[in-house]
């Protein structure tokens, strides 16, 4: 799939030449796997006061892969994947403040994904044609015109105040951990599904070598398009979430290019183009920044923590700490993955 | 010393430490969070003799939050000087907003059902207030605003369901509304001192201001002053130069002005180098710090803010310069003043030790309308005023009553010197209205005369 | 309020200002094209550093050291950090902007969020056509052109400087005819990042200096050196004052609320339009 001779100065993120996963994963990977699975979604029991920071993990699982099934896959590394969730949530937040708070959610959860889905297309179609920092740039400046477009419109967006009229799902913590598991399990299993699939194969060609993939007769735009609104369903279910999640929609924790730039090392700190490696380093690194590092150096200097962990995770391991760690497990087996 | 993190010893004598500082992150004992033992530490329901715990929300980066919860810890300390609340040992469970609502609702979330404080203070943006009434009108546990001036914080939830919100109360500051009418009056005060009879009414484009551009300017021209301009300018506003011209331009004699979220910095050193021909009034949130004349290199200067417990120069009641020189003796880092929203959290505890006291019970699951009457019946010398609170049939129940001999709103100014300067370095803060207990006569800025 | 006279100096005061932001981050981009997301960082290091450093020294000292302490921060960052992954350009995008983050939060620690005014070198102001000009603005304005005719002469007259300029066309063609290219990359980011040093005490005077001042001034660092051009001082000139005028418009004649609105929509403009820039020359390998 890669072809030695045209691989240019710039080593690709997702560098690696076969499919991540096999038909079968060999017994030592399956044995961390389940490990892990079994642990989280017993959290609740043996570790009640992390609840409430793994439900809202939960949540940036759902953002993350949304994130690694495009970006990840095809290398059009999009800095603006807060601005499709975020379209979501205000459609939500909107809906509910400007027309009728009590409006249903079998309503408002539909049009905020469809709007959700719009609005990814509306900058990819134009944005697709671009190159690499290009594509990035564009990207990253439709978060900036939406949260200045938040402000501006203050008057129906309540600008930095933020918008508390959505409703929010259970003041419970462990229910709230079971709304929010079940939805990342099921789109994490069907990203997966889709990144095994045909499609996930194309894309990830397009991410080696777009050029070659296009000689071979293969319409990248329309792959491309169609890796978008696999991205965009998720992405915007994951912001209408997250309004529910807090009952309160601001810029700060929905918009804000901050956070388009957290699922980006997120899902690089975990391996691009794995869905299950973003997935396991958004639950890592959230536990990591809101309770560990929290409760040993408060909320501020933690932060530096965080964020130098991260610097140190991609310097050195550019492919993903947590894909190494598979690969490490598949070599021991002797099995190659 | 007022970073974060280390367990602080008490003022006692038996050394031993009487309160533990718990990050908002749970749990007390770092081991325990790693293992999800918190269980063991949240102590008995409420009826027993274990310690009392309350919570305080403030944004601890910004000088307003840091005031506070210094505030908070400063409360905590004279509480178990006295005894306690109910005799047991209070302690204190910080959280840090970070400005954010949902942060906010997360910090609730863990005091609450990990915790078991028996009583939440805060916070200082409306926003965030407002981002977390819901969660905690739910959860029952009793919720003394002590920096969010919203007026939707009592009308629109305590007033409009009374039953789920009973529990949430606004101690300080007075609410935006009421601050509006009293901005109003302060404008006829410097009618009368110097003759002024022209405002712009120039503010931030945000919620809490709302009533400034609604109230303020009516109650200008109600009492026969001219309102000359009428703004409302964008929080990220970086240069100033063109709201000033405009000022300028229409001919007033002071901008009467609401910021919280503009920092004012460079809107004072614009005007200031500029010498601009008009005053600077209002309420500038920033300006309540003590260090904001070294952060403007003293470029606030003349410039007059409104703000709860004018600063601790003032006294507003016999309990305010007592306090404020108690925080400074204890605090040697920014910042050196409590800051409105200082004064109200440590009134806040004293109200609530009163009400449970009174009750006999913290236990809110099964007292609360107990303790909910015996809140509402509040009479209390604080340190921002005398407090009580309007009742549930009120347009703003469970709101902090404004008046002469309740809960003012006092004006400070920024001058180069005074008597008791209490603060360090350049720069001075008085106190010049109302007149029943200020400390200084209003300045003009020289370049207007 | 709309007098043409107004608009022209205002716009000149803070295309003036924008220039100082924008030259450095080009520098880095035109010759490496490395995307530096760290700009930001540097200006607001610039900022904090005066502040600091001008309570022990009178102003003109420690604007000098301002400017040597970030050019040689930035020297330390390519030096430790960049060439090891420049070759990669999203690691090197992700990497720069942590390190900003980082640089945000050691501040925010040391100083808190409050906003700072930085005391300026000259106080006072003067009425002019309408408006009030400060004399540091006019001061900046100066020093703004005093410096890109400094970095004329440095680039086409002496010996580093040509070769900059050299290898920002083409670095294979640097190679052969001998430039040591490492030396030459070495003293662009410190160039870059002193010229970024500059602008932060400027900003931080006239606008405010906190820990978060940096994403802005990214910001409007990336949208001028896109708009003008990637490799071309010129164009970052032009672009610098463009959007000052189109901002200073845009206050004046709809509302400060839109005010980076604009610069943005011609910015995605430009992208989709001719993403080398009105002034760039397509990137030669």
């Amino acid at each position: 799939m890669s072809n030695p001779a045209t691989a240019d100065a710039e080593e690709s993120p997702a560098g690696f030449a076969v499919p991540l996963f096999d038909a079968t994963a060999n017994r030592y990977q399956l044995a961390v796997l389940v490990v892990a699975i079994l642990g989280l979604v017993t959290i609740p029991v043996w570790a009640p006061s992390l609840t409430y920071v793994f439900a809202f993990a939960n949540i940036w699982v759902i953002f993350v892969v949304s994130w690694d099934i495009i970006s990840g896959h095809t290398n059009y590394i999009s800095f603006g994947h807060s601005f499709i969730s975020g379209i979501a949530a205000y459609t939500t937040a909107l809906l509910t403040f400007n027309i009728d708070p009590e409006m249903a959610m079998y309503i408002t959860l539909p049009l905020s994904v469809i709007m959700a889905v719009v609005a990814a297309l509306v900058f990819a179609l134009p944005a697709l044609r671009l190159s690499g920092p290009y594509f990035s740039l564009l990207t990253f400046v439709s978060v900036l015109v939406a949260t200045k477009a938040v402000y501006i419109f203050s008057q129906y967006t309540n600008g930095e105040m933020g918008i508390s009229t959505v409703s929010v799902l259970t003041f419970d913590n462990t229910t709230m951990f079971y709304y929010t598991l079940i939805p990342a399990a099921v789109v994490t299993g069907l990203l997966l599904y889709i990144s095994r699939s045909d499609v996930g194969m194309v894309l990830k060609a397009i991410g080696q070598n777009e050029v070659a993939v296009e000689a071979a007769g293969l319409d990248t735009t329309r792959f491309k398009i169609w890796g978008f609104v696999y991205s965009a369903i998720p992405m915007g279910f994951g912001g209408a979430l997250l309004a529910h999640f807090f009952g309160n929609v601001e810029p700060i924790a929905f918009l804000i290019v901050d956070r388009s730039i957290e699922m980006i090392a997120i899902a690089a700190v975990g391996g691009m183009g794995t869905i299950l490696g973003p997935a396991g380093a958004a639950y890592i690194l959230i536990y990591l920044r809101d309770d560990l590092f929290r409760t040993f150096l408060g909320p501020n200097a933690r932060w530096v923590a965080v964020w130098s962990v991260i610097l140190i995770l991609l310097v050195y391991s550019p492919q993903g700490i947590l894909k190494r760690f598979w690969t490490f497990l598949g070599d021991l087996g002797g099995d190659s993955a | 010393m007022s970073s974060d993190n280390n367990t602080r010893t008490s003022r006692d004598d038996s050394g031993s430490n009487r309160r533990s500082f718990l990050k908002a992150a749970g749990v007390g004992v770092a081991s325990t969070a790693a293992f999800g033992l918190s269980g063991c530490l949240g102590g008995d329901g409420g009826g027993g003799g274990g310690p009392i715990k309350i919570g305080h929300l403030a944004p601890v980066q910004h000088d307003m939050g840091a005031g506070s919860m210094n505030s908070a810890r400063l409360l905590v300390d004279h509480l178990n000087e006295d005894g306690g609340i109910l005799d047991r040992e209070v302690q204190l469970v910080e959280g840090d907003t970070q400005f954010s609502p949902s942060q906010a609702n997360q910090l609730v979330q863990e005091m609450v059902n990990e915790e078991d404080v028996k009583m939440i203070s805060g916070t200082f943006a409306s926003e965030t207030m407002l981002g977390i009434e819901e969660r905690v009108g739910n959860l029952n546990v009793p919720f003394i605003d002590t920096g969010s001036a919203s007026p939707q914080i009592t009308q629109n939830f305590v007033g409009e369901d009374y039953e789920t919100y009973k529990n949430v109360f606004r101690c300080n500051p007075v609410n935006a509304d009421f601050q509006a009418d009293l901005l109003a009056d302060y404008a006829e005060y410097l009618s009368d001192t110097h003759g002024w009879n022209s405002f712009a009414v120039v503010v931030e484009d945000a919620e809490w201001t709302k009533p400034m551009s609604e109230r303020t300017t009516a109650g200008v021209q109600d009492k026969g002053l001219e309102l000359a301009l009428d703004r409302r300018i964008s929080p990220d506003t970086t240069d100033f130069t063109p709201i000033l011209d405009e000022i300028e331009e229409s001919g007033a004699d002071a901008q009467l002005k609401a910021i919280s979220h503009i920092p004012g910095t460079s809107m004072l050193a614009t005007w200031g180098e500029n010498e601009y021909p008009f005053a600077q009034e209002g309420i500038n949130v920033a300006s309540m710090s003590p260090q904001y004349w070294a952060d403007t290199n003293g470029g606030c200067l003349y410039e007059t803010t409104a703000e709860s417990g004018a600063g601790g120069t003032a006294p507003v009641t016999d309990k305010t310069v007592p306090f404020a020189e108690d925080y400074q003796a204890e605090f040697s880092e920014r910042p050196t003043l409590p800051m409105y929203m200082g004064f109200g959290t440590y009134d806040a505890g004293y109200i609530f030790k009163e009400a449970v006291e009174a009750v006999g019970s913290a236990d809110y699951e099964n007292d609360l309308d107990d303790i909910v009457a015996e809140l509402e019946a509040t009479d209390y010398t604080g340190t921002a005023g005398q407090i009580q609170f309007y009742g549930p049939d009120h347009d703003y129940p469970h709101d902090v009553k404004h008046g002469d001999d309740l809960a003012p709103f006092p004006v400070t100014q920024w001058q180069e010197e005074a008597e008791n300067d209490m603060i360090e370095g350049d720069g001075a803060k008085v106190c010049v209205w109302p007149e029943a207990f200020s400390t200084a006569d209003h300045q003009m800025p020289p370049w207007m005369a | 309020m709309v007098d043409p006279v107004t608009i022209l100096v205002t716009g000149g005061m803070i295309g003036s200002v924008y220039v100082l932001i924008a030259i450095g981050f080009s520098l880095i981009y035109g010759v490496r094209g490395v995307i530096n997301l760290s700009h930001g960082a540097f200006i607001m290091l610039g900022a904090f550093t005066y502040l600091v450093v001008s309570q022990y020294v009178p102003g003109l000292a420690a604007f000098a050291v301002a400017i040597l302490a970030v050019g040689a921060f930035s020297l330390l960052l390519y030096l430790g950090l960049v060439r090891y992954i420049e070759s990669n350009v999203v690691i090197t995008f992700l990497a720069t902007v942590v390190v900003a983050l980082i640089v945000q939060e050691l501040l925010v620690l040391r100083f808190s969020l409050a906003p700072r005014s930085l005391q300026p070198i000259i106080s006072g102001g003067i009425p002019v056509a309408g408006t009030r000009i400060r004399y540091y603005q006019l001061i900046a304005f100066a020093l703004s052109w005093v410096a890109l005719g400094l970095l004329y002469l440095f680039v086409r007259r002496t010996r580093l400087g040509r070769n900059i300029l050299a290898t920002s066309m083409t670095e294979k063609g640097a190679k052969l005819t001998g430039t040591n290219v490492f030396y030459v990359n070495a003293a662009t980011w410190f160039v870059g990042g002193a010229f970024a040093g500059f602008a932060g005490v400027f900003i931080g005077t006239l606008q405010s200096t906190s820990p978060l001042m940096w994403v802005e001034a990214l910001g409007l660092a990336f949208i001028i050196v896109t708009i003008g051009g990637v490799g071309s001082i010129k164009g970052s000139i032009i672009a610098a004052y463009l959007i000052g005028y189109l901002e200073t418009l845009t206050v004046n004649l709809i509302g400060a609320e839109w005010r980076g609105m604009f610069a943005l929509l011609l910015l995605v403009a430009i992208i989709i339009v001719k993403p080398e820039g009105l002034f760039g020359r397509e990137f030669i390998e």
